[in-house]
């Protein structure tokens, strides 16, 4: 898209080394949730080498349906801006999301308003997936929502399916009681 | 009912003011398209059955099911009464010079009846609306299984003069709402969940982007509703326009909502102006009943940029109305700009 903040954001790209780090860390966080009986999304906002916005999927618990971990993960990040006074948008302009799944097309509306410049995410969202899985929602021409982003897609893509699989596979739809949980 | 409608008509409501019309899907909305195929007279009328059977055989034309094989000819003084669909033009057999017997197997039809062949253009796929029947049969007669909601809701004339003066006092709260966040300096936009079994408003929001940039009214009123309902993870308690009622009477329960939280299952929102993509989406994860919205926007996703409620690979889709009170709700925004950089000013 050809507004003045491209060619910063251009500039701004996470390396395969960094990639690798925070994909690990994101896939742990997955692993986690499946444990716990939950949606197995990682999710990681990173801002240079801090890591600044982590989240899960909360809907269960809120009641909000809108409770992705993106959205999760996003609102720790202004509070991160917020405690630190830093201008939100500038922090978000070089913040880096690294996801398991490929963000779903309310996701990635809101990844462009923040003007987040590069998702780097596992495997494709055949249900909802904003980033050309349903719809390109991420490089549409949208004048008046943000910014487009870069995706690098199919980070350990396998292996994001397959928690997905087996998570959906718990939730029987035999079973219509919501899970109580063993803590 | 019937009497109050009469004051709200008399008094604060001009319900006779806008149309709520329907948005509907890219197939229901476009031009009819047209294929082009061979038709041929039927020069002697009793011949017509078993031409029918025949060419049926040789020629099923399969995906044409909702065009008519034979039309009849209104022209006076045309010398045939019939004339029928032989085939389609992709069909026919690769030649220079198209005859009635190079189209057909000598041993498949039996030509005799038939006169001369010639190119006429009949719909490519069955009509979904009224309009589009009323087009497609002027090219060649064509089948039609009418949604009658569907042509109601095209003519305008879908709600009831009751319907419409709840359509209107929704959004007139919408729009205080809209107003209410404009003296704040948000944009100007009201969002207003209803339970219309109950005719009921569960929850009101305006835009709060001035704090937190997603909070646009949609998803401040996809908040709210679920803090109706025990959960949410916003407060909005200071600004006093955004309330919601909490719950004092059980939601019908269903299979689905018992166990999962899709909140606005059989609820409306009324919106005053068409929800961008993010607001759309959240609106389909929440399992939204209906929309009605005042006026359109540039990136809508809803009718303008895309039509997120039709969108065939999505799990929820809903119906969408547009118009309702769209003259107050394009002037909000209208105005949106000029206070905007007033307050940027008084701001710097
Ligand atoms: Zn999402
Ligand atoms: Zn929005």
């Amino acid at each position: 898209m050809g507004t003045e903040e491209a060619g910063e954001a251009e500039s701004f790209y996470p390396s395969e080394e960094e990639i690798e780090k925070w994909m690990d860390s994101a896939f742990d966080m997955a692993k986690d949730a499946l444990e716990n009986g939950e949606v197995p999304v990682g999710c990681l906002m990173v801002y240079g080498d801090e890591v600044v916005g982590k989240g899960r999927n909360e809907v269960n618990e809120t009641k909000n349906a809108t409770r992705h971990a993106e959205m999760v993960a996003l609102d720790q990040l202004l509070d991160w801006c917020r405690s630190r006074n830093l201008d939100t948008r500038s922090v978000c302009e070089r913040t880096a999301l690294y996801v398991t799944v490929e963000p779903c097309i309310m996701c990635a509306a809101a990844l462009r308003l923040i003007r987040l410049p590069v998702v780097v995410y596992g495997c494709r969202n055949e249900r909802f997936g904003g980033c050309g899985s349903v719809l390109d929602v991420s490089s549409a021409n949208l004048p008046q929502t943000g910014t487009t982003f870069k995706c690098v897609s199919g980070h350990r893509a396998d292996e994001a399916v397959e928690m997905l699989k087996t998570f959906y596979k718990q939730e029987n739809p035999n079973a219509p009681k919501p899970k109580t949980r063993k803590d | 009912m019937e009497p109050q409608t009469k004051r709200w008509k008399g008094s604060v409501c001009d319900t006779d003011s806008w149309v709520a019309y329907p948005v509907l899907s890219d197939e229901q909305s476009q031009d009819v398209e047209l294929i082009e195929a061979f038709a041929a007279p039927i020069v002697n009328k009793k011949e017509t059955s078993r031409l029918v059977r025949e060419l049926n055989s040789v020629y099923p034309l399969n995906n044409l099911q909702h065009v008519k094989r034979v039309r009849a000819v209104k022209e006076k003084g045309s010398g045939h009464p019939l004339e029928v669909l032989v085939c389609l033009v992709s069909e026919a057999p690769d030649m220079k010079v198209v005859s009635i017997d190079s189209l057909l197997p000598s041993d498949g039809v039996r030509s005799d009846g038939l006169g001369e062949p010639f190119v006429v253009r009949v719909p490519a796929r069955p009509p979904l609306t009224r309009p589009q029947f009323e087009l497609a049969s002027k090219h060649w007669p064509t089948s039609f299984h009418e949604d009658k909601q569907v042509t109601v809701a095209l003519r305008g004339e879908l709600f009831s003069p009751p319907q419409k003066a709840r359509m209107h006092m929704y959004m007139m709260s919408a729009l205080t709402a809209a107003k209410a966040g404009k003296e704040l300096g948000m944009e100007a936009v009201g969002a207003v969940m209803v339970h219309p079994v109950m005719e009921r408003i569960i929850a009101v929001g305006h835009d709060c982007r001035g704090d937190h940039p997603l909070h646009h009214a949609v998803m401040v009123c996809i908040d709210l509703v679920a803090r109706s309902q025990g959960g949410g993870c916003y407060s909005f308690d200071r600004y006093p326009a955004c309330t919601f009622t909490s719950d004092t009477f059980q939601k019908v329960p269903d299979a689905e909502a018992s166990s999962q939280p899709y909140i606005c299952t059989g609820y409306d929102l009324y919106v005053t102006r068409e929800p961008c993509v993010m607001c759309a989406m959240a609106l389909v994860h929440s399992r939204i009943g209906r929309v009605f919205y005042g006026t359109a926007s540039v990136d809508g996703a809803l009718g303008t940029k895309y039509k997120i409620h039709t969108q065939k690979d999505l799990n929820h889709r809903f119906e969408v109305y547009k118009g309702v009170l769209g003259k107050q709700c394009e002037d909000l925004n209208n105005v949106d700009d000029h206070v905007k950089t007033e307050h940027l000013k008084k701001s710097r």
